[in-house]
């Protein structure tokens, strides 16, 4: 316990550092262009002096260096602030449009594992024919497919040519949300009302958009667990193991899988950062009403605290993510240490 | 392990096959799910400026004056009479007796009064359809009140008729902050003086509206669902798959082209006078020359633009005065032409230019605010200008909040902008460009007494007939200065289903939903 | 002669895949599509019928035809000329920004690993945060702040990919460093710069070799990731990303041309580099080659 205890705040603490130079980065990025927003905010026909103060009761008046401490002290308070563009706290939006990505994420990254994980094991286990050649091509090419093409085609072929599931949005117009909204989750919101339709229209919503994002996640589980497979398989358990009499199958899929799992799931926690990645594009192509897609709103809005929020909030997740990852590597392995 | 994860897909691809066949309706005569690629920004009358919030506005309050529904003929709102002082800066109404707001306070003129003076001390975006018009409101007894000016308008009714006007609350809404979500408010719900209330509010998702059970006219359909889309295909296709009762704003012009041509829908053209124009810098760029601006003005095809980049959606435009407004006349055509490279031609070899030495500008659009037509528009002009050879296109683009930037660093020469009304006079779509403020609020610096003198007569004039002449003359003028080029106007199309009636949207563009009626 | 000459190019080659296997076909795949799009790139107007602003190459929307092997757009526009006109902006923000990015993270890299100490401590803390954040994203806000600009866009891709060369040069610099050769080196008296430069970067070539067409190949999903969010080039350059985003509006009306072309060309060329840069990477490293 002792050593785990160790390992986790020695990595607790360097997760720290790499947050504030990511959070310092963006900030001063965000400033580089002197485009105002306070202009846009207030519009073109605010008279100047109503510039000038609220220029002034945001601190944009200050120099620069200025702002970043007064934004580090803000920080330290646990506070992000206020919108530059609208008369609300950041935590707002960012609260409602959480759940959406989440949700979308885990969706993915579900059926991405899956997918990937059956496949690889599958070519592993059929080394060098045609169906593990194929499945090789399907890991390289598939991360080649940019996410959003991915999605439009996905909406053209199963929205619009034979129009099975919807294309865009997290329920249909006439699914009243207010009658279900909870948690965010509407998965789980729809569930707890006990609203069954509402829950399998949430579900229809989610099929498109989890696929585009699962299907390119897929192609790198394919190719570890396939390449992990391959060393497992040559090991002498599995030799041991057949010559005991266990079926083929049992071989493959019970013992060299759960011994390959380890290290994907340590790869789990490196794909977080890809996965958010392709959450923007995934959320920009269905019009999912996430925070990748609150995103890039107000990066184009120019709304400085929030978006330097979400940073934030991306920067602690993928963090997060793989220090989980780690942990749970460091706990089985004994041989780990740092 | 293998199990768990067999059956695992498999309750998936299960749950996705029956969710396939379910599609969630609830349908009833009592409700219209009304979609649009348009979204709200802050639910206060005093500081909204944009289009749809307008509309919500319009739907959940009532002015003194409003529209006659579908048309651009004033009206009386919750005002019962006026009367206007012979020199015609000060206008008194009566007001209607007996409204009250939801939460039982009396309307009178204390309300107006209230309401006015606090878009006064806001000092907010739209602000200056008040401030730059009105002197002070006194209340002349429990339901008289009176408006006195800075000076006579002749315009004033039209003014009284914007939502900056429109009365509040004085028990609900805060006396020195502007509202966003209708969750600050005491009571947490958006309610007026108006023929719906807001129940409930999701920002760039969902509306419920009710009917208000306060209102003093008549209301036909009881529930309003307002249906957020951000993607215009997504919207067509929900609405196609009867998700969708009504869209209004904005279709692409290709969708709007296939259910034109679908019979079993009704769908309304709208004789918007939003339009399209290119501005120039005409104090310090390379545009500062007036025989430039005329050039580029002449090689513009508008016929070409409407027919590839709207479809024929959009009608060419030769006037800053819209089509079908008063006064308005097709000068830019009779006086410059369209797609002229003789004409262009000539002016620019008479400032120098040749096709060794053209005239070389950058052309900036905005590619979202409007829409990403604005891609297109600046990709056709692009071509469309430089068929004279005399002269360099450089497209570029920058993010609205950096356009607006840029007005003030005066770094966009040639710049396309888009004009929805504030309201229905040549005034706003004038004296905004080529009057000296307004045009340096605008990025293009014009400034030339003449102009504003005609602006100053007009402003003041009450006589209708005397306004129209100085408005033909100041569209004669453009047609020389030329500190915009008109290029089209636009329509805005409403589709429903075929059962709902009462789409009632004139040139006033007011969508007022109590119009709505299911056959 | 030719005959002979092409018998024992084709005897190699069979020979080759024998020995290795699906990897050699991968990497000749990946040359052949590289060296094919590069031609296109430098010569589009010899594989383009029509310009890539040309308004009058056909209908308005027609599907695919002989005039128009990819259909016409909504401007008139040869979909199949602004794919190949687009090839070449986008290979040449892609090969500009690994180049750039390659010409800082390297050095960087040698440096770091050779000098060591706070300098090395501090630069790979920094390097370590960009590279664990999710690169598009960055490069969002870098593009948004920069402002539309085949400049910006480049410098904003570039930026994000610094940090792949810098920590694979500081590896290898790292265990070079204590490689016996090098100890020799020091022993003769060779200064700090001829090590580096005579017997640590030639070693680190090789590898990054293999970054630098993975680099392009991200590179250019990136960029056209960053136009199709509207982040990218002006109108009137060709971009395929921007395409993508302009034509999606006509899926619904079933213009499925429009996209699918530039689409299927993002995937081909990304597909192309990385092939190529796999596959060296596999056959340069025996330990970890597939049999």
């Amino acid at each position: 316990m002792k050593r785990i205890l160790k390992y986790f705040t020695i990595r607790l603490l360097l997760t720290i550092p790499m947050i504030f130079i990511l959070l310092t980065l963006i900030f001063f990025v965000l400033r580089v262009m002197p485009a105002d927003p306070v202009k846009s905010m207030l519009g073109a026909h605010a008279p100047e002096r109503v510039i000038e103060q609220k220029r002034k009761e945001l601190g944009l008046d200050k120099p620069i260096l200025a702002q970043y401490v007064d934004y580090l002290k803000q920080l330290a308070r646990f506070d992000l602030g206020k919108s530059m563009i609208m008369e609300q706290k950041v935590i707002t939006p960012i609260k409602d449009k959480l759940p959406a990505t989440l949700e979308l994420i885990i969706f993915g990254l579900i059926i991405a594992l899956v997918l990937g994980v059956f496949l690889g094991a599958y070519g592993a286990n059929n080394r060098g024919t045609g169906k593990d050649t194929t499945i090789r091509l399907y890991g390289l090419i598939v991360f080649c497919i940019p996410a959003y093409w991915m999605g439009l085609m996905l909406q053209l072929i199963f929205g619009i040519w034979f129009d099975w599931l919807p294309i865009a949005g997290r329920t249909s117009s006439r699914v009243l949300v207010a009658e279900f909204n909870n948690t965010g989750f509407y998965l789980i919101d729809t569930l707890i009302a006990g609203n069954i339709p509402a829950f399998l229209d949430v579900l229809a919503h989610l099929v498109l958009p989890a696929l585009t994002l699962a299907l390119i996640l897929s192609g790198i589980f394919v190719r570890l667990t396939r390449a992990n497979m391959l060393d497992v398989l040559n090991n002498d358990y599995i030799l041991a193991a057949r010559a005991r009499g266990i079926s083929e199958k049992k071989v493959v899929y019970k013992h060299a899988l759960k011994n390959t799992m380890v290290p994907i799931l340590t790869m789990l926690g490196m794909q977080f950062a890809l996965l958010i990645a392709n959450a923007v594009l995934t959320e920009s192509t269905f019009s999912w009403p996430g925070m990748a897609n609150l995103l890039v709103k107000r990066i184009h809005l120019r709304d400085y605290p929030t978006v330097q929020a979400i940073i934030i909030l991306i920067a602690v997740m993928v963090s997060l993510s793989s220090l989980i990852v780690d942990l749970v590597y460091a706990w089985i392995d004994p041989r780990v240490e740092y | 392990m293998k199990y768990v994860f067999r059956v695992l897909f498999i309750l998936v691809l299960v749950l996705m096959f029956i969710a396939v066949g379910c599609k969630s309706k609830t349908k009833s005569k009592d409700m219209l799910v009304y979609g649009t690629t348009e979204s709200v920004t802050d639910l206060d009358p005093a500081e909204a400026y944009d289009f749809h919030t307008w509309e919500i506005l319009y739907n959940v309050y009532e002015g003194l004056m409003t529209y006659k529904p579908g048309t651009a003929e004033l009206q009386k709102g919750l005002a019962e009479s006026y009367s206007i002082n012979d020199k015609g800066d000060k206008y008194t109404f009566k007001l209607k007796e007996g409204i009250k707001f939801t939460d039982g306070t009396l309307f009178t003129a204390e309300s107006v009064k209230w309401s006015i003076d606090r878009v006064m001390r806001l000092e907010s975006d739209p602000g200056w359809l008040v401030t730059d018009f009105v002197e002070s409101v006194d209340v002349v007894d429990k339901y008289k009140v009176r408006f006195n000016l800075k000076q006579p308008c002749g315009f004033f009714l039209k003014l009284v008729a914007t939502v900056p006007y429109y009365p509040v609350n004085p028990n609900v809404f805060p006396a020195d902050k502007i509202v966003t979500n209708p969750s600050e408010l005491k009571g947490g719900k958006l309610t007026g003086l108006g023929a719906y209330q807001m129940m409930s509010f999701k920002r760039d998702e969902e509306i419920l509206l009710k009917a208000n059970p306060n209102y003093y006219g008549k209301t036909n359909i009881d529930r309003i669902v307002i249906n957020y889309f951000k993607d215009p295909t997504t919207m067509r296709l929900a609405f196609e798959k009867g998700e969708l009762d009504l869209v209004y704003k904005q279709l692409n012009p290709n969708d709007i082209d296939d259910l034109l041509k679908k019979d079993e829908y009704n769908s309304y053209k709208i004789p918007s006078p939003f339009i399209r124009f290119l501005c120039f810098e005409t104090s310090e760029s390379v545009m500062k020359n007036k025989k430039a601006r005329q050039a580029v003005a002449a090689m513009i095809d508008r016929e070409e633009i409407c027919k590839k980049v709207f479809i024929n959606q959009a009608k060419p435009l030769y006037s800053m005065v819209p089509i079908g407004m008063f006064s308005h006349k097709d000068y830019f055509k009779t006086e410059i032409g369209n797609a002229n490279i003789e004409f262009a031609n000539k002016r620019l070899k008479e400032l120098g230019y040749s096709k060794n030495n053209p005239l070389e500008f950058e052309l900036w659009y905005t590619p979202s605010h409007y829409g990403d037509t604005e891609v297109n528009m600046a990709e056709v002009l692009k071509n469309q200008i430089e068929k004279s050879e005399l002269i360099k296109v450089v497209p570029k683009s920058a993010e609205w909040s950096t356009y607006l930037d840029n007005f003030d660093r005066k770094n966009m020469a040639a710049f396309l902008l888009g004009w929805y009304p504030d309201y229905i006079d040549p005034d706003n779509y004038t004296a905004a460009f080529a009057g000296t403020t307004g045009s340096a609020g605008q990025g293009i610096y014009f400034s030339d007494p003449q102009y504003d003198k005609l602006f100053m007569e007009e402003k003041t004039s009450v006589d209708q007939e005397k306004r129209k002449e100085i408005f033909e003359k100041i569209q004669k003028l453009w047609t020389e200065d030329v500190p915009t080029a008109p290029i089209f106007q636009g329509s805005l199309f409403v589709f429903t289903k075929e059962n709902i009636t009462g789409v009632k949207i004139g040139t006033a563009m007011t969508f007022y939903y109590k119009e709505l009626k299911y056959k | 002669m030719v005959t002979t000459f092409l018998r024992k190019f084709l005897n190699y080659f069979k020979e080759s895949k024998k020995k290795y296997g699906v990897q050699w076909w991968i990497l000749v795949i990946g040359i052949v599509i590289v060296f094919f799009v590069t031609l296109t790139a430098l010569f589009p107007g010899v594989f383009a019928p029509y310009g890539p602003n040309y308004m009058e190459s056909g209908d308005q929307f027609a599907p695919p035809s002989f005039q128009n092997i990819f259909g016409v757009d909504n401007l008139g526009r040869d979909v199949y000329s602004r794919v190949v006109y687009g090839s070449k902006t986008i290979l040449g923000v892609a090969f500009v920004a690994a180049l750039i990015s390659s010409l800082i993270g390297i050095p960087l890299g040698l440096i770091s690993g050779f000098v060591g100490g706070v300098f090395d401590r501090v630069l790979s803390l920094i390097m370590d945060s960009i590279f664990s954040f999710p690169g598009l994203i960055l490069a969002i806000a870098l593009a948004a702040m920069l402002g539309p600009g085949i400049v910006n866009i480049t410098g904003a891709v570039a930026v994000i990919y610094i940090p792949q060369y810098y920590r694979q040069v500081r590896g290898q610099t790292l265990s070079i460093k204590e490689e016996v050769f090098i100890e020799a080196g020091r022993a003769i008296g060779a200064s700090k710069l001829r090590l580096l430069r005579k017997y640590i970067f030639p070693n680190v070539l090789a590898t990054v070799v293999v970054i630098f067409s993975l680099n392009i190949a991200d590179a250019i999903m990136t960029e056209a990731a960053l136009s199709y969010l509207g982040l990218g080039l002006p109108a009137g350059i060709p971009d395929w990303g921007r395409d993508i985003a302009m034509g999606k509006k006509y899926l619904a009306s079933g213009y499925w041309w429009v996209i699918t072309f530039p689409g299927l060309a993002i995937v081909s060329l990304t597909l192309g580099f990385t092939m190529v840069g796999e596959s060296l990477s596999e056959l340069l490293n025996p330990k970890l080659r597939d049999k």
